[in-house]
C-alpha cells in the first residue's frame, strides 16, 4: 500500500480515538468534577475566609459607642474611601504595648505545649496497646476511644468540675481511703486545665498514632529481633521512628486547638489563669472592645499559622 | 537401591554415620489453640547443608522455621543448634538470621543502614561495620545503591538487600522464608543460581522454606517434604523425585501417573500388577512383593515412550491422544488407552518436527520398561 493509503489509516485512527474518548467521558461528568471541587472551596471561602477578613477589618477599626461598636463602617459606598483612610494598626500597637497580652500568649502556648506533651505520653501507650491487642478487640477499643464524643463536650467539662472540686469525687475518694486528710485544691488551678485538655483531646492524639502503628508491618519488629535487637531497642529504632508521622499529626491536632482553648480554662482554670481565648472573650463581652478582641484573635491565628505550615510541609514531604 | 546423589558432588554428610547433626529438631510439636501446626517432628540438618522444607500452605514448614528463629516457642520438644539447646533463648540472642518473605526492610533506613543494623546491635566498631557492609553489598552486587531507601529499589534489588542484611552478621544458619517467592519467573531463575553459588561460597548452613518444588529441587542438597505438621520424606532432590516413599510425595513432587493395583504374580524381583483401571503391568521391584498384595505404581510421564506406530518391548499399550500441551522443550500428552485408563506421557522435543507428528484424536502407542516406575507397598 502506498502513501495515500497510509494517510487514511492514520486519519481514521485519530477519528477512532476521539470517538473512544467521547464515549468514555459523558457530558454530565464534565460538570461533575468542577462542582465537587467547588463545594469545599465555597465552604472555606464562605465560612472561613470571609469571616476572617471581617475580623481583620474590625481589628483595624476603632472602638466606638455605637451599634456595631466600632468605626468606621462600610455602609454607604460614597464614604468608602474616607472609611478606608480611618483604618489603622493602633490596636496591634496597643496589644504589643501591654504586657498582659504578651503574657496571655506565652501562657497559652506554654499550656498548649505542655498538655500536648502530656497527651502524647498517655496516648502513645494507649495507641500502642490497641495496635497490639487481638484483632477481634481492636474495633471495640477504637469505639471506646471515640465514645466520649457521643456526649456534649461542655457536659464532659462540667463533669470534671464535679470530680475535681474540693468536695468532689476525687477528694472524697482519696480521703476515704486515707491517702490525704485535707482536700486537694485542683479546680481553678493550671493542673485542672491540663487535666481538662488532656482528657478532651486524647482521642485526637490516639487515633492518628494508632492508625500509624496499625499499618506497620509486624515482620519489621521480628526482623529487628532477628538481627539482635532486644524489644525495647527495637521499639526505639524501628517502631517509634515509623510512627512519627502519626505522632506529629496528633501533636498538631492537639496543640493548635489547645492554644486557643477557651471553655476548659474558663470552667476549670478559674480567673487567675488568663489564656488567650479568655482574653478575647473578656475584650469582646466585658470591655465591648471588638477591635482589640479581633486584633488579639488575628495575632493568635498568625502565631498558629506557622506550625500549621510546618505541619503541612512535613506531611507533604512524608507523602 | 543405589543412592541418588546430592546436587553437590561428594557432599553427603547425612550418609556419614559418624557426622554430628548441626541442627536437631527433637520431637518438636507446636499447637496454636486446637490447631497442630507441627506434630512431633524430628529432623537433623548438617553443617553447610542447603536444606529445603517443602510443602503446601499450612503444612507447618514456616512454623518450623519460625521456631528455629525464636519467633515461636515449641509446645513440646526442643531444638538444638551446634550443640546448644535453643529453648528459652530469645530471637535476638540466637546465632541465626532470617530472610523474610516480605523482606521486612526498614523503610526509614537506607540500604547500608539496613545492612548495618544487625552489626550495630553487636556493638561492632564503626570502621569494621563499614567494611562488612561494603563486603556484603559487593557480594549481592548492590555497591551503587548503598544510600537508596528501600522504596527506591526494584523488587529484585530489595530481595538482594534482604539477603545481604541477613548475611551481614555471618550467622551460623541462614533461614530463608520463600526467598524467591516475590520475584518474577525470569528473575527467580537467575537468582536461584546466584543463591546456590553464594551458599557454596560462604559455607553457611541454609534452611529454606518453599512451596515451589522447582525451587527446592534446584537449590537444596536435601528436601524435607511436609504435610500437616509432619515430615513425609527427607531425601535428596533426585531421591524425592525418582524414589518417593509414599503416594503423597510422589503426587506432590512433579507430575505422575499413579495406579492402584494388585500383585498377580511374582517371580524373583519381577512381578505383574493388575491395576484397578484394568491395565496389566510388568514391573521390576526392589521391594519384596507377595501375590494379591495391594500396591501403588508410580510412573513419571517422561518414563513412557509415545509414537504413532506400535513400539516393541514390555508394557506396550495403544490408545487415543486426548489432550496435548506443548511446553517448548517437552510436549505433554494425555492418552486414553483402549481399556479406558488415561496416562500422562511427556515427550522431549528432540527434533523440531517431533511434536507435530501426533495430534488430537490420533491413534497413539505408548510403552514403558519394567523398571520405569516404582512400586509402593504402603
Amino acid at each position: 500500500m502506498g502513501e495515500p493509503g497510509r494517510k487514511t489509516e492514520i486519519g481514521s485512527g485519530r477519528q477512532g480515538d476521539a470517538e473512544v474518548r467521547a464515549a468514555r467521558r459523558p457530558a454530565s461528568r464534565g460538570l461533575f468534577r468542577p462542582v465537587v471541587i467547588a463545594v469545599p472551596y465555597l465552604w472555606l471561602v464562605g465560612l472561613f475566609l470571609v469571616p476572617f477578613l471581617i475580623v481583620i477589618k474590625i481589628s483595624l477599626s476603632q472602638t466606638a459607642v455605637a451599634m456595631p461598636p466600632y468605626r468606621p463602617t462600610f455602609g454607604d459606598p460614597s464614604t468608602w474611601w474616607s472609611a478606608l483612610q480611618q483604618l489603622s494598626f493602633d490596636n496591634y500597637l496597643w496589644i504589643a504595648g501591654d504586657e498582659l497580652y504578651f503574657n496571655a500568649y506565652v501562657l497559652s502556648l506554654a499550656i498548649a505545649a505542655a498538655s500536648t506533651l502530656l497527651t502524647l505520653l498517655i496516648a502513645y501507650p494507649l495507641a500502642y496497646g490497641m495496635s497490639k491487642a487481638p484483632p477481634a478487640w481492636r474495633t471495640t477499643l477504637l469505639m471506646l476511644v471515640i465514645l466520649p464524643f457521643w456526649t456534649s463536650f461542655l457536659i464532659r467539662v462540667y463533669a470534671w468540675i464535679a470530680i475535681l472540686k474540693p468536695e468532689g469525687l476525687l477528694n472524697q475518694l482519696l480521703m476515704s481511703i486515707g491517702v490525704i486528710h485535707d482536700p486537694l485544691v485542683i479546680l481553678n488551678t493550671p493542673v485542672a486545665i491540663f487535666i481538662g485538655i488532656v482528657y478532651s483531646y486524647l482521642p485526637f492524639m490516639t487515633l492518628p498514632i494508632y492508625a500509624g502503628l496499625d499499618r506497620m508491618d509486624h515482620s519489621l519488629i521480628e526482623a529487628a529481633a532477628d538481627l539482635g535487637s532486644p524489644p525495647l531497642k527495637a521499639f526505639w529504632t524501628i517502631t517509634f521512628p515509623l510512627s512519627l508521622r502519626g505522632v506529629v499529626a496528633g501533636c498538631f491536632l492537639v496543640f493548635i486547638p489547645a492554644a486557643g482553648e477557651f471553655v476548659i480554662p474558663d470552667l476549670l482554670g478559674g480567673s487567675r489563669t488568663l489564656m488567650i481565648g479568655k482574653t478575647v472573650w473578656l475584650e469582646f463581652f466585658t470591655n465591648r472592645d471588638w477591635p482589640v478582641a479581633s486584633a488579639v484573635a488575628v495575632v493568635l491565628v498568625a502565631i498558629l499559622v506557622v506550625p500549621i505550615v510546618i505541619f503541612q510541609r512535613q506531611q507533604a514531604r512524608a507523602g | 537401591m543405589k543412592s541418588l546423589g546430592s546436587i553437590r558432588r561428594d557432599f553427603a554428610p547425612w550418609l556419614d554415620r559418624g557426622a554430628a547433626p548441626f541442627i536437631r529438631f527433637e520431637g518438636v510439636t507446636k499447637r496454636f489453640g486446637d490447631f497442630e501446626a507441627v506434630d512431633d517432628l524430628s529432623l537433623d540438618v548438617f553443617e553447610k547443608e542447603f536444606f529445603a522444607l517443602l510443602g503446601g500452605s499450612g503444612c507447618g514448614k514456616s512454623t518450623l522455621l519460625r521456631m528455629l528463629a525464636g519467633f515461636e516457642t515449641p509446645t513440646k520438644g526442643r531444638i538444638v543448634l551446634d550443640g546448644e539447646d535453643l529453648s528459652g533463648i530469645p530471637p535476638y540472642r540466637r546465632p541465626v538470621n532470617m530472610m523474610f518473605q516480605s523482606y521486612a526492610l526498614f523503610p526509614h533506613m537506607s540500604v547500608e543502614k539496613n545492612i548495618a543494623f544487625g552489626l550495630r546491635q553487636e556493638g561492632m566498631a564503626r570502621s569494621e561495620i563499614a567494611d562488612r557492609v561494603g563486603q556484603v553489598l559487593k557480594l549481592v552486587k548492590l555497591e551503587d545503591y548503598a544510600r537508596r531507601k528501600p522504596d527506591q529499589l526494584s523488587g529484585g534489588q530489595r530481595q538482594r538487600v534482604a539477603l545481604a542484611r541477613s548475611l551481614a552478621k555471618r550467622p551460623k544458619v541462614l533461614l530463608l522464608d520463600e526467598p524467591l517467592g516475590a520475584l518474577d519467573k525470569k528473575l527467580r531463575e537467575e537468582t536461584q543460581f546466584e543463591l546456590a553459588d553464594l551458599q557454596h561460597q560462604l559455607g553457611i548452613t541454609f534452611i529454606m522454606v518453599t512451596h515451589d518444588q522447582e525451587e527446592a529441587m534446584t537449590l537444596a542438597d536435601r528436601i524435607a517434604v511436609m504435610d500437616r505438621g509432619r515430615i513425609m520424606q527427607v531425601a535428596t532432590p533426585a531421591e524425592i523425585y525418582e524414589a518417593p516413599n509414599s503416594r503423597f510425595v510422589a503426587d506432590f513432587v512433579g507430575n505422575v501417573n499413579l495406579f492402584e493395583g494388585t500383585v498377580r504374580s511374582v517371580e524373583g524381583d519381577r512381578a505383574v500388577i493388575e491395576t484397578d483401571a484394568g491395565l496389566t503391568i510388568a514391573v521390576v521391584s526392589e521391594a519384596k512383593l507377595g501375590t494379591s498384595q495391594k500396591v501403588s505404581y508410580v510412573l513419571r510421564p517422561e518414563k513412557l515412550k509415545i509414537a504413532a506406530d506400535p513400539i516393541p518391548g514390555p508394557n506396550a499399550m495403544a490408545g487415543e491422544v486426548w489432550d496435548i500441551a506443548y511446553f517448548g522443550p517437552v510436549t505433554a500428552f494425555h492418552v486414553r488407552l483402549d481399556n479406558g485408563a488415561t496416562v500422562k506421557v511427556s515427550m522431549v522435543n528432540a527434533t523440531r518436527q517431533g511434536a507435530l507428528q501426533l495430534t488430537w484424536h490420533d491413534r497413539a502407542f505408548v510403552q514403558f520398561d519394567e523398571d520405569a516406575g516404582l512400586v509402593l507397598t504402603q
